[in-house]
């Protein structure tokens, strides 16, 4: 499938270019929206957490107000407490009115020192309840209820001066909060006397049940929740009941598997600093911690919004335009891919007619075009094109057909000049003592070399020529050479004077100052002797036991000059030594790395193999120099004689 | 009605004779619930008692009335203490049994509120148990001239959290967990006096009977002592679960604790019976110990003459 896919997206110009625009898009577009999201959330966090100091500020403020109510009350009550100090049942009373003159309170405390007053022994502690129902009071201290011992009234006796307890529940005030669930908190002022000695405390009781209401109340985001930490880091009002009372926030700590931001943030909540922190909860999803302290009594109130509550609408709209980023690339997609399909459409329609037009069809009719664009100028260039391709398809036709006469001409040509040389063989069926074997490859149609025998008077004339040149002009002095050997030689003459009289015919009118090297032998069939000549050609090769070169007078060429003698040589004992005559189509032939066949592999091949006959041997040299050249081009016509006198 | 009435009468024949509950036995720990006393709520729960033929109650102590002043007016026939409040009581002509020793060590310490080594502190305000293991550190203060205004309190731990005091005693297994939860202090040795590291390790909690009451049914507390014994041994195999049973306890009496914190003082509370030497839970009082308590106590005047461990011996 996958290949497919790609396939047909490297098939299409169309696809490629909608699908890269398309990415170039989703790039800048993401990133636009990763910038514009990270300022975006930032801003919606830090409204969050403006929004949330100012539910903390409003609670804070509500609950001071409260507290400082109470504060106010003690300072306001205390000078009637001095005043009939001496009077232990007036302190019943105060006790009394305070509670019933001021409904916030839940109750008042006079308590004094162990027999401070003699009269009413160790205990002495005027204590006034308002039940909700009525208000009771009592002398509440006894060996059962020994209230020396407890924080409302140590506090302030060691401290000195007034502060608030702890919250604690309305039961029974003890060392462990018993759990009544109402929570009570009581301002305690110590009671000094005229010599600043302590002589007991006044202390009046409010219930914190409104402020643990205010606080449960506190709620940003729906799932927002606030928590109140007492100076001990316990927690004061939380949503769990569980960790309610129960547990401060370093109590995970004792495990030692506590997450260390959130103890750092109990300890900044302990040292009464306000702030924000950013951590995980129970192990849930992040969520943002406000906090600020009650510095009235020194607890801390914090509200914990989980991000998923403060971010929701952030996260709907970033998941909104998500969709629709999405969703716009992909009809972007459509619409450019769709775009640029049309316009490359008249591409398509030229690329069939090209395809028309490289079949053969060179005068289809192109599709007309007004654009001026890069596609209407292709197609004008096309047109073009098809114009001069016409134009020289003519021309092209016109010399095809004319070189094709010519190169009949030519074949024809060929076939007249290999009719000149003998191509019979055996050359003379009748004569068992003559083994001769001749063969001529021109590299062209036609050729420059020659090669003739004939019998004459038992005696076998024989050459071998190569005209300087190649092609026409080489093969028609081959043709007037050949025809003056054979008319020559045919009165009996010598190789010499046959050599002397085709110079001096050759030579007469040689304006274009062409030559031939030529080898004219002839061999007298009665006494085995070879008399030859040697005009400028490649010296023979004897083939006896070790093939050698035959030693021959240096002669300059046909053709050279007129009025030239030429010498002749004779070899006695000819009969038995076969001889080869050859042209430098031979020897020099050349392979692709322009090496020569060469005298030497000529030698070593002759003299490698035994002796045949002559058509075996000029077989064998053709077929090594066919290895030889492999299939580089034959640059040079290649001619072989081979004679043999038995 | 008649079938229900028939089967109680069966019921009550088959009980055998020696299962059949006698009078109830009143158990007053000296403090409130909490893991300190695992052992014997699991008794109880396990039905270790029962197997005993003994019906209990345990019946926790308030604030402000402690557990012996329970014991003395026969409120409480059992209850628990540490030595050196058994050696007072002996001094001031209290007579008492030691039925089990369950604590083979002492756990008390001093924990500095300023950040200081205790001992340093000379004349510093510290705050105090009004019962049982306090005298132990006023001998110690004594010893060591350090004049110390001993401040007894209820609860220690607001008067801890709000600075009152400079420092407090503290149980290992209870206060000082109590202290490293506030986040006002953290494990810091330095800040810790240990007394069983500096020559007065002397044993706690034992299970103890006034020796009246003992002698009314000798039997009856040894059976109360086993199967207090047992509940421990139990505690030790199932610790988990006596966790739980001891959340139980503290549900039912409205204690401000969780479980985190009962979990640590159990696992304090089981090291603290084990003998450092011998590694054993002897569940019996050493005599070595007990007249080196003496010493002490003498020493610092919180009793006036010698006691032997006999005197505690049944």
């Amino acid at each position: 499938m996958k290949p497919v896919i790609i396939s047909k997206i490297r098939s299409s110009l169309s696809t490629r270019i909608s699908l890269w625009t398309v990415l170039f898009a989703a790039v800048v577009f993401n990133i636009s929206l990763i910038v514009v999201g990270i300022l975006s959330r930032e801003a919606v966090r830090e409204e969050a957490v403006r929004a949330a100091g100012q539910v903390l500020d409003n609670t804070i403020l509500r609950t001071n107000y409260i507290l400082e109510d109470v504060e106010n009350l003690a300072d306001n009550m205390e000078w009637l407490i001095y005043k009939d100090i001496d009077n232990p049942d007036a302190m019943m009373e105060y006790s009394r009115s305070i509670v019933l003159n001021n409904s916030f309170l839940n109750g008042c405390s006079i308590s004094f020192e162990p027999y401070f007053y003699p009269q009413k022994g160790k205990y002495f502690s005027c204590y006034s309840n308002n039940n909700g129902r009525y208000v009771y009071t009592t002398q509440e201290g006894s060996d059962n209820y020994q209230y020396f011992y407890l924080n409302w009234y140590m506090l302030p006796k060691l401290l000195n001066q007034p502060c608030w307890t702890e919250p604690y529940t309305d039961q029974e005030e003890g060392d462990e909060a018993t759990m009544n669930m109402e929570m009570n908190v009581s301002y305690c002022k110590p009671l000094t006397g005229n010599d600043g000695s302590f002589i007991g405390v006044l202390s009046l009781d409010i219930s914190l049940k409104w402020l643990s209401e205010t606080i449960s109340a506190v709620k940003p985001y729906p799932n927002a929740f606030a928590f109140l930490l007492g100076r001990g880091g316990t927690f004061l009002v939380h949503p769990d009941p569980e960790k309610l009372f129960y547990e401060s926030i370093f109590t995970e700590s004792l495990n030692g598997d506590m997450d260390p931001e959130l103890v750092q943030l109990g300890k900044d909540m302990l040292a009464w600093k306000e702030g924000m922190s950013t951590f995980k909860i129970d192990g849930k999803s992040k969520s943002c911690v406000i906090y600020k302290p009650l510095l009235t009594t020194g607890w801390s109130l914090a509200i914990v919004c989980p991000e998923s509550d403060i971010f929701g609408s952030y996260n709907k709209l970033r998941n909104i335009l998500g969709a629709g980023l999405i969703l716009g690339l992909i009809l972007m997609f459509l619409v450019t891919y769709n775009i640029i399909h049309r316009q490359l459409l008249p591409l398509q329609k030229l690329a069939t007619h090209a395809e028309t037009i490289a079949s053969g069809k060179f005068d289809v009719e192109l599709p007309h075009m007004d654009r001026t664009d890069e596609i209407g100028v292709l197609n004008r260039a096309f047109r073009f094109m098809q114009v001069s391709l016409i134009s020289y398809i003519d021309k092209l036709t016109s010399a095809t057909a004319k070189r094709e006469r010519i190169e009949g001409e030519l074949r024809i040509a060929r076939d007249i000049q290999m009719g000149m040389v003998p191509s019979t063989f055996p050359a003379f069926p009748g004569r068992a003592d003559i083994d001769l074997y001749a063969s001529i490859k021109p590299a062209k149609e036609v050729g420059g070399d020659l090669y003739d025998f004939f019998i004459q008077d038992e005696k076998l004339y024989f050459c071998i020529g190569d005209v300087s040149g190649k092609g026409i002009p080489a093969s028609l002095l081959m043709a007037v050479a050949r025809n003056l050997f054979r008319s020559v030689a045919s009165e009996g003459l010598p190789p010499e004077e046959v050599a002397r009289r085709i110079n001096d015919t050759i030579s007469e009118d040689n304006k274009q100052m062409m030559f031939i090297t030529m080898f004219i032998g002839m061999a007298d069939l009665a006494t085995g002797t070879l008399r030859f000549c040697n005009c400028g050609h490649n010296p023979p090769v004897l083939l006896k036991a070790s093939a050698e070169f035959m030693q021959c007078e240096a002669n300059i060429p046909i053709g050279v000059a007129k009025g030239m003698v030429f010498k002749g040589q004779s070899l006695d004992n000819f009969r038995g030594t076969p001889i080869l005559l050859y042209t430098d189509g031979l020897n020099e032939a050349e392979n692709n790395l322009n090496e020569e066949f060469g005298n030497k592999r000529l030698l070593s091949a002759l003299s490698g193999t035994p002796y045949q006959d002559a058509k075996s041997t000029i077989g064998q040299l053709l077929k090594l120099v066919s290895d030889h050249v492999g299939d580089a081009e034959q640059s040079d016509d290649l001619t072989m004689l081979c004679l043999k006198l038995l | 009605m008649i079938t229900v009435v028939l089967l109680a009468v069966l019921l009550l024949a088959a009980v055998p004779a020696f299962a059949q509950p006698q009078e109830t036995i009143v158990f007053t720990p000296q403090w409130t619930a909490q893991a300190q006393f695992a052992g014997y709520y699991a008794a109880l729960e396990k039905g270790f008692y029962a197997d005993e033929g003994l019906s209990v109650v345990i019946d926790h102590p308030n604030a402000t009335r402690t557990s012996m002043d329970r014991t003395l007016s026969k409120h409480a026939q059992v209850t628990t203490m540490p030595v050196t409040e058994a050696i007072e009581a002996l001094d001031h002509g209290i007579e008492l049994v030691n039925l089990l020793q369950t604590s083979m060590n002492s756990s008390l310490m001093l924990v500095s509120r300023r950040g200081a080594n205790p001992l340093s502190q000379r004349g510093a305000k510290v705050s105090c148990f009004r019962a049982g293991y306090s005298q132990l550190a006023k001998c110690m203060a004594q010893d060591n001239k350090l004049e110390y205004q001993w401040i007894e309190a209820a609860n220690m731990l607001n008067l801890f959290i709000a600075g009152a005091v400079d420092a407090s005693l503290a149980m290992s297994y209870s206060e000082y967990y109590q202290f490293l939860q506030t986040g006002i202090i953290d494990k810091n040795e330095n800040l810790v006096y240990r007394f069983r590291d500096n020559g007065y390790n002397i044993q706690e909690d034992g299970l103890y009977m006034t020796r009246e009451e003992y002698k009314k049914n000798p039997e009856r507390a040894q059976k109360f002592a086993r199967a207090s014994q047992r509940g421990w041994e139990w505690v030790v195999k199932n610790p988990e679960e006596a966790i739980q049973i001891v959340m139980k306890q503290v549900r039912i009496n409205h204690i401000a604790t969780n479980a985190t914190l009962q979990r640590l003082m159990l696992e304090e509370i089981l090291d603290l019976m084990e003998d450092y030497e011998t590694g054993q839970r002897e569940y019996q009082l050493k005599e070595e110990m007990f007249n080196q308590a003496v010493l002490i106590l003498l020493r610092g005047e919180v009793i006036s003459k010698e006691h032997n461990i006999k005197e505690l011996l049944p």
